[in-house]
């Protein structure tokens, strides 16, 4: 009997019956099924044991002490540290996505050096050679976005070893309000002590979404006694908690303060000021109610009931500051301490407080001697044909940053040897000879030494958390190293060491203030004070022609050192950016004037440059301003933040400031056209 | 051609016991590679020898968490330099502890990212409930990898879980054990 | 339909008078469970936010225009309208605690789900998750990594919930009855102004319980009668007109 077709076929049944019994076909199944979800390509788990690890954020100025999560010895988010006073277990959303920075395709991975227009990988050694060569014997300035670190004061030393007295912070509210105290001969950094203030007026200043310690500003108002009031161009995050929103117009908040001042004066209040009279006199006659109404849009029936509500406070603080962080002059910060002064807050528990400073660096000049110089006025000097041999960059992105950065970009061409110690492959960086990547804060030590904004002294340093991913080098090491190659002694031989002299310096030390923060409760008491008049001339001026521009910064969109990170992106919101394109805000009222439409396309144009962006109209904004967010139209990065939008910073509008020698650009004026 | 009844019976049985021998016999053997651990680690040589007791290495963390195998780190407590003569120690030290790596250890128990097990609420239930005995052996045992679904063939299926907390009256809510 | 009554009822008062919609909670919501970052957020039907910050207008023009904004995440609602439609019950209300359940290997994606849920609360992997070279290494182990096709949505950090429970068999206590403090969803623990509060409802000692028998406090959409265990509270009418579709004579709680 031979296999026939029939035998054939019924022994495949035979077969299939028999795997029915077998557990083939439903293991198959269930593996097959597994198979399906688990692609390759889909990332495993990698498990370990949880633990906490304190930081400091270093992305802003403000300070927060973060409690970074890890598994094992992966950071995986970083979180708010309890423990911290500027934190309070708080974090905003740019330190929120620290950890994740550590990662983003941005990253500078090793030293660079640029070769015909190309960047090419070299070693540090080489690197530090360089530098090293090309600084000796040369005129070098430096400008750094670290306002409160002792890596700062490491590069103003090594200047001043070098003999430059070119070292800049960027330019930020911590400078201007210092410039204004100094002339008025006050001593010390201007602190609010909002903790303990019954009543909290704040004029310009975005506390509670960008300006300043925001966290420690937001945990501050969400266990406050008393009032909140805020007077700002658009309801911004602040506006949208406050007790009250009161509109003022763009860079106004100076007279406003003095419109304040007016009525206290009326009230016989006085301030002890050398020349009180004259300050007295020419407020009185200078900045009537009708002057500044006319200058802020606020009613006198208004300023008059925000005099008497400061009054009847006992604990009232008056804040000051520019709406968008950056760009207010001497004016505005010495008309809102001469508020403070009427009330007599000054050194007083929720007032207006002066701080002390602290430096272990015995070459770098005091930080409030730092704060006076204007790098904008370097830019101008350097244009006229300042010689310049060098420039160190560090933490800043002053290309994408500055007002007009495209006229920066010009005079910074004039400069032959340019540095970027960079971590992110910036604007800046771009356009750089070498590009000397700092690691990521998190990859590094670092600390924060009384941030601008705070109510008293305090010292935070965090040890790295995570060993250098990438081939990175500390930049206050790296500088101690050129220092060496050149000779030049700043009197320690690594960072690690002026960190510990800096704890000893508070009567602590490196571990103690690692785990941590040091604060004290020490104000610096004043001597005489005196107002020169000269400066509070300034709002008197009359504006040029064209719509007034309230840029608005917020922390989700980056800031002037961190272009929108990658975990941001889905929190811009519909209104504010679609796709290539970044939107303006104005309300219904000043789009029929403008004869603009819902999402029409438009050009802003400024003194020094334009914009392209598309109209929303919102009635958060008030009448005849043009809100903008700031934050968008990077054009190096990575994918995440590079061709979004248009950088705002092209329309601002750069004045000289009398009596001060600052340059300000908190009133700019744009002309819209459609595009 | 031979007027026989063609054969249905028989080349259907033959088919039938045919695909049971494949099945149970020749297709576990085809679906799971035979791996062996990176390190001949053995547990003899361990709490025999040097008389460890089982929790300094598996223990439960502060927080509760199990530490199930011991880390690079927790191993180069004592094998931060070899210690004895066998090859396998002198493997590790120089490929795992001298290069500061983890150890890719095959986990014979391993659960899908989307399982949460808490070791902890199952303390009271002893060890071999659910892991082979390997307290006491010399050389780890085979791991079998499914070559379809990645797992081990001793990976532990859904059912199995569901009918202890069944019987036990532990709440089979999905999120007890998902994540 | 059936609601099981829990003994402990996982909830969040959320103070939209506190919240400066800066977006922390969002951003911390995606680092903490495993969500991809986008390159491009621009479509918002695209994008996964748990959490997501809405901007609220009492639609009037300046100068009387205010604003607020309202941190959303999934209500988890007592009796959910996402589970009664899932084909296959990868969603359920099941576990004491009163989490709604996500099991992301059972999701067929049909998204029939996401179609009941009034909330938007819940959102659809179009892609495969795609995270920049290296940036998997940040991963967490809260979370299974989804892959494409799947419905995902906030769980109150339920990994959180699980962790809590294992200190407290480590230190001897009941996990079922955890103090206060012991388990906290990231979006609650990161907000700068503490904005969301988060505990247990059934306990009468919990803040979470005394904020939401506050006048001020109200749920979105309440008359669905989905009974959420998310609570808004707000001192501002126009806000809390804005939770529910009010006729124009209808008065809300607070009033």
């Amino acid at each position: 009997m031979g296999l026939d077709r029939r035998g054939f076929i019924t022994f495949l049944v035979g077969g299939a019956v028999g795997t029915l019994f077998t557990p083939v076909p439903w293991k198959l199944a269930d593996d097959v099924s597994i198979w399906s979800q688990n692609w390759p390509w889909i990332p495993k788990l990698q498990y370990g044991a949880r633990s906490e690890a304190p930081s400091l954020c270093k992305l802003c100025p403000g300070g927060c002490g973060l409690s970074v999560h890890k598994v094992g010895k992966r950071p995986v988010t970083a979180q708010g540290n309890k423990n911290h006073p500027l934190s309070q277990g708080g974090v905003c959303p740019l330190g929120s996505s620290a950890v994740q920075l550590l990662y983003r395709p941005a990253r500078v991975k090793g030293p660079l050096k640029k070769n015909n227009g190309r960047f090419e990988a070299i070693s540090w050694e080489e690197a530090a050679q360089i530098v090293a060569d090309n600084l000796k014997g040369k005129k070098i300035a430096a400008l750094s976005g670290d306002e409160n670190g002792s890596a700062s004061e490491v590069l103003a030393g090594f200047l001043k070893l070098l003999g430059s007295d070119d070292f800049y912070f960027m330019p930020s509210d911590a400078q201007v309000s210092q410039r204004a105290w100094s002339l008025m001969e006050g001593k010390g950094q201007l602190g609010f002590d909002l903790e303990n203030s019954d009543y909290v007026l704040i004029l310009g200043a975005d506390i509670l979404s960008s300006w300043g310690p925001v966290v420690r500003n937001q945990k501050a108002f969400a266990s406050r006694k008393g009032k909140f009031v805020y007077a700002g161009p658009v309801q911004t995050g602040t506006a949208a908690t406050v007790d009250k929103w009161m509109p003022v117009y763009p860079g106004q908040e100076g007279v406003l303060a003095l419109g304040i001042c007016y009525y206290l004066l009326k009230m016989g209040k006085s301030a002890s000021l050398k020349n009180f009279g004259l300050v007295r006199d020419y407020i009185l006659s200078k900045y009537t109610p009708s002057v500044v109404e006319a200058k802020t849009g606020v009613s006198a029936a208004q300023v008059q009931k925000l005099a008497q509500d400061l009054v009847k406070a006992s604990a009232p603080c008056v804040l000051v500051g520019s709406d968008f962080g950056q760009g207010s002059g001497a004016f505005e910060w010495a008309s809102g301490i001469l508020v403070n002064l009427l009330l007599g807050t000054l050194n007083q528990k929720g007032g207006l407080v002066a701080l002390p400073e602290n430096k272990v660096i015995t070459s770098a000049p005091w930080r409030s001697e730092l704060n006076q110089k204007s790098f904008l006025k370097f830019l101008d000097e350097v244009e006229q044909g300042k010689a310049v041999d060098g420039l160190l960059v560090y933490e800043a992105n002053p290309l994408y940053a500055l007002p007009q950065p495209e006229q920066v970009k010009t005079v910074l061409e004039k400069i032959p040897f340019k540095v970027s110690f960079s971590t992110f492959l910036d604007e800046t960086a771009m356009a750089c000879d070498l590009i000397l990547p700092a690691p990521h804060f998190l990859e590094r030590f670092d600390d924060a030494y009384t941030p601008f904004g705070v109510g008293q002294e305090i010292y935070s340093v965090a040890a790295p958390v995570i060993e250098p991913i990438f081939s990175t080098k500390s930049t206050p090491d790296f500088i101690l190293e050129v220092a060496n190659k050149l000779g030049v002694d700043l009197g320690f031989a690594s960072f690690e060491e002026v960190l510990q002299a800096k704890a000893e310096s508070l009567g602590t030390d490196l571990e103690s203030v690692s785990a941590e923060a040091y604060t004290s409760d020490k104000w610096l008491a004043q001597n005489s004070l005196s107002l020169p008049v000269e400066i509070l001339a300034t709002g008197l001026e009359t504006e040029g022609e064209g719509v007034f521009l309230a840029p608005v910064a917020r922390n989700y969109l980056g800031n002037t050192k961190q272009a929108l990170t990658p975990f941001e992106v889905v929190v811009v919101k519909e209104f504010e950016l679609q796709k290539k394109d970044f939107y303006i805000q104005v309300n219904k009222n000043t789009a029929n004037k403008l004869k603009l439409k819902q999402n029409g396309k438009v050009k802003l144009q400024g003194a020094g440059g334009e914009c392209v962006a598309r109209v929303n109209i919102t009635e958060t904004v008030m009448n005849d301003v043009i809100a903008a967010p700031l934050g968008f139209g990077h054009q190096a990065w990575d994918e995440f933040a590079k061709g979004k939008g248009d950088n705002l910073f092209k329309v601002l509008s750069v004045k000289e400031e009398k009596g001060s020698g600052l340059k300000v650009w908190n009133r700019s004026q744009v002309k819209v056209v459609r595009a | 051609m031979a007027k026989g009844k063609s054969c249905v019976v028989l080349p259907f049985l033959i088919g039938f016991v045919g695909a049971l021998i494949v099945g149970w016999g020749l297709f576990p053997k085809l679906l799971y590679s035979e791996k062996a651990q990176p390190i001949r680690f053995s547990h003899k040589v361990h709490v025999e020898d040097q008389g460890m007791a089982c929790d300094e290495c598996h223990t439960f963390r502060e927080d509760g968490s199990f530490a199930g195998i011991p880390t690079t780190e927790e191993c180069a407590e004592c094998h931060a330099e070899v210690m004895g003569e066998d090859p396998a120690e002198a493997k590790f030290v120089e490929e795992y502890v001298n290069e500061d790596r983890e150890v890719p250890w095959l986990i014979y128990q391993k659960q899908p990212d989307n399982v949460f097990f808490s070791h902890i609420a199952h303390q009271d239930f002893d060890c071999t409930t659910c892991h082979p005995d390997v307290g006491n052996s010399d050389t780890p045992p085979v791991y079998y990898e499914n070559k379809i679904s990645g797992y081990s063939k001793q990976t532990m299926k859904m059912w199995q879980c569901e009918r202890c907390h069944a019987q036990n009256g532990a709440s089979n809510a999905c999120y007890v054990c998902h994540k | 339909m059936e609601a099981i009554e829990f003994k402990v009822k996982w909830g969040m008062v959320i103070n939209i008078d506190k919240c400066t919609g800066c977006g922390a909670c969002m951003v911390a919501c995606q680092a903490e469970n495993n969500i991809a970052p986008m390159v491009d957020g621009s479509d918002k039907r695209m994008t996964l936010t748990w959490m997501l910050v809405y901007e609220l207008s009492n639609g009037k023009p300046f100068p009387e225009h205010d604003i607020a904004y309202l941190p959303r995440p999934c209500m988890q609602c007592g009796k959910p309208s996402c589970s009664t439609v899932c084909p296959v019950i990868a969603t359920t209300k099941d576990e004491e605690g009163g989490i709604v359940s996500q099991i992301y290997p059972r999701c067929i994606g049909c998204r029939y789900c996401m179609a009941a849920c009034p909330y938007h609360s819940r959102y659809f992997n179009w892609y495969d998750p795609k995270w920049p070279a290296g940036m998997e290494k940040t991963l967490n182990i809260s979370t299974s990594v989804r892959p494409r096709g799947v419905v995902e949505k906030c769980t109150f950090c339920h990994h959180r919930f699980m962790y809590a429970k294992e200190k407290a068999r480590y230190n001897g206590e009941d996990p079922m009855d955890l103090p206060e403090d012991a388990y906290i969803p990231a979006c609650a623990e990161i907000c700068p102004t503490g904005a969301i509060v988060f505990g247990n409802l059934n306990n009468p000692e919990h803040k979470v319980a005394k904020l939401a028998k506050s006048k001020y406090a109200f749920r979105l959409l309440e008359r669905l009668g989905t009974d959420p265990q998310v609570y808004y509270y707000s001192e501002r009418e126009w806000v809390r007109r804005q939770g529910d579709n009010y006729l124009p004579h209808e008065k809300t709680k607070g009033e």
